[in-house]
């Protein structure tokens, strides 16, 4: 980092492009985080033929008698109202995905950005404020914080996602905040001051990208986060709406595997465990990848 | 390095200890009531934790279970009889009913006494007086309370709504509702009331000192004081723990008076009681256990809890055979068995209000609608509803006259239950309804999983009869508190609930279609039906008799053909119990009642041979 | 002492913020109980008259006043069921600490030991065994783990070791018995995250330029590791242990809880918010915020007592 002594932003950008080359380079070299990149694609084709009609059409149709074993027409059998439970398991991957990537992509985003402001007008009320938003919603237990939101904003498809926005941006925007303390006191910064460049602009275009590292592993953790979490969100009765969910299926296996009955129970906590450590493999792969004292 | 990570572990386990013994302190800190050995104790189960143990809030069974234990009810139903009979309890007799069936005169037993309460004067429980049952009731009608009884004698025994108009003051009194003695009670009704009785078997009319309900004000939910069999040890949200009542008046067991059937029973061992004074038991523990599957564990582990529902889920497991219902032997070597059908049942009604799919003022559309609801009605698969969630084991019936209730007519035409696909598309397109012009079906249900695989069941069928994807709809509320408000506003469309018998007469289902209890009153679907309501106002001042059962069915017929709702189902309920406790459990109707019969064996004396 | 009156004041905003924020969420746009206390057939006026007894009818100020006045003289008034919630809060409360201290001390100590062996053979095949077994334990839902251990250990299906219900605790046999199940799923799943993020704390610690220096400067790796890295390693250590508290005496462990039929404030809370509660929600979210405070107060001054150079401004 004390390498980012260059006079203007333009350097700057030119040194990050190499960094992520490095970063790239050392991702490759390792076999784990591959692995669970590949695994990840595996699962988002899953999911994008799910999107584009291609299977798991019929996560909804009564297809078959209860319970019925593994067959040739029900790859993991049918559940208690004769559904299909290989089509909701893939079904089900898409609202993973679904669920994963919004909650993902906005906290990250509420989470950078408020994070960079706070840290740029570190000691000013801004910063005060933020802060205080951010000590307030994590006094508040994560569970009863989210069972909360959700039935305040009943019938609400994206109660849950608002949910875990709301308390998964907090993490990143402290990250985000002591990064950005750190570089607004780099010589780049003050020459992209020098050179009369509004604040907003240097957040934006000079700060926020520079703790891209952050931001991506994070995200990569409010991914796994979020797909974890609605799986306990669904066994509360908070979860998604409409459709199919790993969540639900887990749920509707608790009463099951006591009879016997472990197709849902398997089918759904497999292809999720999957998911959730192919993920937790790729996010410690970019972290090591991206860790700052390894690359420079 | 290794000798620094050792003497790392060495201090770490310490803190751990020091914490562990902190642990161990605050532990006895907690105060926690078990029971000593060498106490008779019987731990019985439910599923759900009453949520309140003031007789003004006994509005499920559970909250039932405990309070007719830790109170007394003028009335009770018989242990054994089926169907179920009234018998009385704390009253001496059945009532003396004037000619006019309006004057009802109750003499009360003396010598009853509440339980030992710092209450009292000097702490002793005083005897219990005709007063205190005016004074009960009166709490229904005391708004303070946020009474939910109170519906039970609105408008029907003179003076209440009065004295509550005049601003609920127990020094005041009502007209129809007083003390004529120390033991004897006058009820006046404003018409007559045939199902008066019955509701005087029930928590709502539990009697409650005032002493008690003055000290403890709201907190009277947590710290029962009564004259029931039990009293209580300790309550929260897990469980309940009540000891015997030394008080409790003693009157010996008569099996034939309680309607025992040796050819049904004796099984149970039921016999062992005959002439003894309940309870038998000095401890009675009631875990609330919401997982079926944490209460069927419990159940099997022998030590713990000594009843269970049997869990849909195990019922294959459990079961050799289901017609009849026969344990498979090594459940039989191991545990009684009572099976019976639920006093009540599950339904989906159409709300009336939709112009959409009830009531329009366009007559041709009216007619049209009519045609909707019975196409849906036919494409209504009860039998696969009743195969996957209660294993075959559910009665499905025509009409809502239930089972339970002895107006029920077993040879009814079961069309209405029986799915007809074809005929349903044909209806539709007879009728002009096409995919495009199809209303959408808002369904409304709370959240939890089996309600949600509910509606995708009930749009599997829509879709079958023509109903596009989205146009069947789920509305999903997060309490059972939300979606009451959802149907007493009117606001869902389909209305699919259960209801719970008060009382083993039809009368308690047909109220459910009558007018005037339109929303936000019982009847949800808002059915107004003039000739139905006539009927239901001319059989309800009726005392049972053919004809008026006679009437019951006609209103029963209206139902099924206006096409008002897809009903009906009531389950079978299997119960299981260890074999050392001696019981004929049944939670419906009995109810909480039958608590005070249960004696348990030593264990050794029960041991199954093999 | 000052300073600590100090800090408590500065918490005083934090409070409000908690407060304003649940009581919105909780209270306000939470779920209605009027029609949980309305009997079978009920009366439009019988719907005015327990909406007033509860005080829907009121304005939001006039409600979040009542509720800040409450706060003071913390005093919530009686729960639904009619027990005071003081009385419940005393009940609960330390039956999810008894529950939920021996899984928290146990993840965070192992967490802890292996994070240092890791750290300590970072690289080799100790640390990549150690850090897969994490990734493994994150992996797994929490749900599933509770279900596998409670059919595996408790159930006559499994090992029938331990009961599943009943929190009846007399003795300290009766407590472990009652304990372990809940004690090894929690911990279970609690290693994973806390090995790594110990671990991650470890390394970078090692990998400082004073670290080099010292050992190019000769010193032995165990002296450094002794003098210098994990006194420095301490204060995240404290910061982590410290703000984990509030989350788990309030917050209890709800699922826990609601699998082995313990009667802890997380299900009494849990159950509060889904039917609405109103007394038993305002003081949970009251005592949340206020131990909180008092957590970042706590964990300043230990920051001190760690680290001299940390100055109490």
């Amino acid at each position: 980092m004390n390498e980012f002594s260059s006079v203007a932003g333009a350097r700057a950008v030119n040194r990050r492009n190499s960094i992520w080359r490095k970063v790239l380079r050392k991702f490759l070299a390792d076999r784990t985080g591959v692995a669970g990149l590949a695994a990840v694609l595996v699962y988002f084709v899953a999911a994008l033929g799910v999107w584009c009609g291609w299977w798991g059409t019929d996560w909804a149709d009564l297809g078959g008698s209860k319970w019925e074993a593994v067959s040739a027409a029900h790859w993991f059998g049918t559940n208690i109202i004769g559904q299909d439970i290989f089509s909701r398991a893939i079904y089900a991957t898409s609202t993973a995905f679904e669920v994963g990537v919004v909650v993902a992509v906005l906290a990250t985003i509420i989470g950078g950005v408020l994070g960079a402001f706070a840290g740029f007008f570190a000691g000013s009320w801004i910063d005060e404020l933020l802060l205080w938003a951010m000590n307030v919603l994590d006094a508040i237990p994560f569970y009863l914080f989210v069972a909360a939101v959700a039935y305040s904003l009943a019938g609400s498809p994206y109660a849950m996602h608002v949910a875990m926005i709301t308390s998964f941006w907090i993490g990143t925007g402290r990250l985000v905040r002591g990064e950005v303390i750190k570089l607004r006191n780099m010589e780049y910064i003050e020459a992209a001051y020098a050179i009369g460049l509004s604040r907003f602009m240097i957040i934006f275009r000079h700060i926020l990208p520079n703790t891209s590292h952050i931001l991506l592993v994070q995200a990569s953790i409010a991914f796994v986060s979020a797909i974890k979490a609605e799986v306990i969100l669904s066994f509360l009765g908070i979860g998604i709406r409409d459709g199919m969910s790993w969540g639900l299926m887990i749920e509707e296996s608790t009463k099951e595997v006591l009879a016997g009955f472990y197709n849902n129970f398997i089918a759904a906590s497999l292809l999720m465990f999957g998911l959730v450590m192919a993920f937790n493999a790729l996010s410690d792969a970019l972290q090591d990848a991206m860790d700052p004292r390894k690359v420079a | 390095m290794r000798f620094l990570v050792q003497k790392y572990i060495a201090g770490l386990l310490l803190v751990a200890v020091i914490a562990f013994a902190a642990g161990c302190e605050s532990d006895q800190s907690v105060h926690q009531v078990s029971a000593p050995p060498g106490l008779k104790t019987y731990r019985h189960a439910m599923d759900q934790a009453p949520t309140s143990l003031d007789p003004t809030q006994a509005a499920n069974v559970y909250a039932n279970h405990v309070v007719v234990n830790a109170y007394d009810t003028l009335y009770a139903y018989k242990y054994l009889a089926r169907p179920y009979q009234l018998k009385p309890n704390l009253a001496a007799d059945f009532p003396t009913v004037s000619a006019d069936g309006l004057t009802y005169t109750i003499r009360i037993k003396p010598g009853v006494r509440f339980v030992d309460d710092p209450c009292f004067p000097d702490g002793r429980g005083r005897e219990l007086l005709a007063e205190d049952f005016v004074y009960s009731i009166k709490r229904q009608f005391d708004p303070k309370n946020q009474p939910q009884g109170a519906w039970l004698w609105q408008g029907r025994i003179a003076g209440l709504d009065e004295w509550k108009a005049a601003g609920s003051d127990y020094d005041q009194p009502a007209s129809g509702l007083r003390a004529i003695d120390r033991y004897t009670l006058e009820i006046r009704l404003t018409r007559p009331y045939p199902q008066l009785v019955d509701t005087f078997a029930q928590g709502y009319s539990a009697i409650v000192p005032r002493e008690a309900a003055e000290k403890y004000g709201k907190a009277l939910g947590v710290h029962p004081v009564g004259s029931g069999p039990f009293r209580l040890v300790s309550y929260d949200s897990s469980r309940v723990v009540m000891e015997r009542n030394p008080y409790y008046r003693q009157e010996p067991v008569d099996l034939q008076a309680e309607g025992y059937d040796p050819v049904e029973q004796a099984y149970t061992g039921i016999e062992a009681i005959e002439g003894r004074s309940p309870p038998f038991l000095d401890r009675l523990e009631i875990d609330f256990i919401t997982e079926s599957s944490a209460a069927w564990t419990s159940f099997n582990k022998g030590n713990e809890v000594q009843f269970t529902t049997v869990p849909i889920e195990q019922i294959d497991r459990v079961l050799a055979d289901k017609n009849p219902i026969r344990l498979r032997p090594e459940y039989a070597a191991r545990f009684h068995m009572y099976s019976g059908l639920e006093a009540g049942f599950v339904f989906t009604a159409f709300n009336m209000d939709f112009p959409e799919l009830g009531y329009s003022p366009d007559p041709e559309r009216n007619r049209r609608n009519k045609a909707l609801r019975c196409a849906i009605i036919k494409a209504y698969d009860w039998e696969a509803r009743n195969q996957s969630w209660y294993f075959g084991l559910a009665t499905y019936f025509p009409g809502i006259i239930v089972p339970v209730s002895p107006e029920y007519d077993p040879d009814l035409s079961r069309d209405s239950v029986t799915l007809d696909v074809a005929g349903a598309r044909r209806l539709l397109r007879d009728n002009g309804w096409t995919p495009e012009n199809l209303p959408t079906l808002v369904y409304g249900t709370t959240a939890g999983v089996t309600e949600r695989l509910f509606f995708e069941q009930f749009r599997a069928w829509m879709r079958a009869i023509g109903f596009p994807h989205d146009k069947v709809v789920r509305k999903t509320y997060a309490t059972f508190g939300d979606i009451s408000r959802a149907w007493k506003r009117g606001e869902l469309p389909l209305v699919a609930k259960g209801w719970g018998l008060d009382y083993p007469d039809a009368e308690n289902t047909l109220q459910l279609f009558y007018g005037p209890n339109g929303s936000p009153g019982s009847n949800d679907a808002n059915y107004r039906n003039p000739e139905y309501d006539r009927l239901y106002e001319r059989s309800s001042v009726m005392l049972a008799s053919p004809e008026r059962t006679a009437i019951y069915r006609r209103m029963n017929q209206m139902v099924t053909d206006d096409c008002v709702a897809m009903t009906g189902l009531s389950r079978t309920r299997i119960y299981l119990w260890h074999k050392n406790v001696v019981a004929v459990p049944d939670r419906e109707i009995v109810g909480g009642f039958f608590l005070k019969y249960v004696d348990v064996l030593p264990v050794a004396q029960t041991r199954p041979e093999g | 002492m000052q300073y600590v009156l100090r800090k408590m004041l500065t918490g005083i905003p934090l409070i409000l913020g908690v407060t304003l924020v649940s009581f919105a969420l909780m209270v306000y746009f939470g779920p209605d109980m009027t029609y949980q206390l309305l009997g079978k057939n009920p009366t439009a006026e019988q719907i005015i008259e327990v909406r007033h007894q509860l005080g829907y009818d009121q304005s939001f100020i006039q409600r979040y006043l009542a509720y800040l006045t409450e706060l003071i003289r913390l005093d919530f008034g009686n729960s639904s069921s009619g027990e005071p919630v003081r009385s419940l809060l005393a009940k609960t409360i330390p039956v999810s600490l008894i529950l939920i201290l021996p899984g928290f001390l146990l993840g965070h100590i192992l967490g802890v030991l292996l994070a240092l062996a890791a750290a300590f053979w970072r690289g080799r095949w100790a640390d990549k065994l150690i850090m897969a077994i994490a990734v493994i334990g994150m992996s797994v839902s929490f749900l599933i783990v509770i279900i596998a251990f409670q059919i595996l250990l408790c159930s006559s299906d499994g090992l029938n070791l331990f009961p599943v219900r009943g929190w009846n605790v007399q003795s300290l046999p009766d407590y472990l018995s009652y304990i372990a199940v809940p004690t090894l799923a929690t911990t279970f799943v609690a290693l994973g995250y806390e090995t790594r993020f110990y671990r991650s704390v470890f390394v970078e610690e090692m990998t400082r330029d004073y670290v080099r220096t010292a050992r190019a400067f000769g010193l032995s790796s165990r002296r450094i590791f002794f003098r210098s890295i994990f006194k420095n390693c301490l204060i995240p250590i404290i910061t982590r242990v410290m703000f984990s508290i509030p989350q788990v005496a309030i917050g209890g462990s709800l699922l826990i809880e609601s699998y082995f039929g313990i009667p802890g404030i997380g299900k009494a809370t849990y159950e509060a918010i889904i039917t609405g509660d109103q007394p038993v929600l305002k003081a949970v979210v009251s005592l949340t915020a206020i131990l909180f405070v008092f957590v970042m107060t706590l964990n300043d001054i230990l920051y001190r007592a760690v680290d001299p150079r940390v100055s109490l401004k």
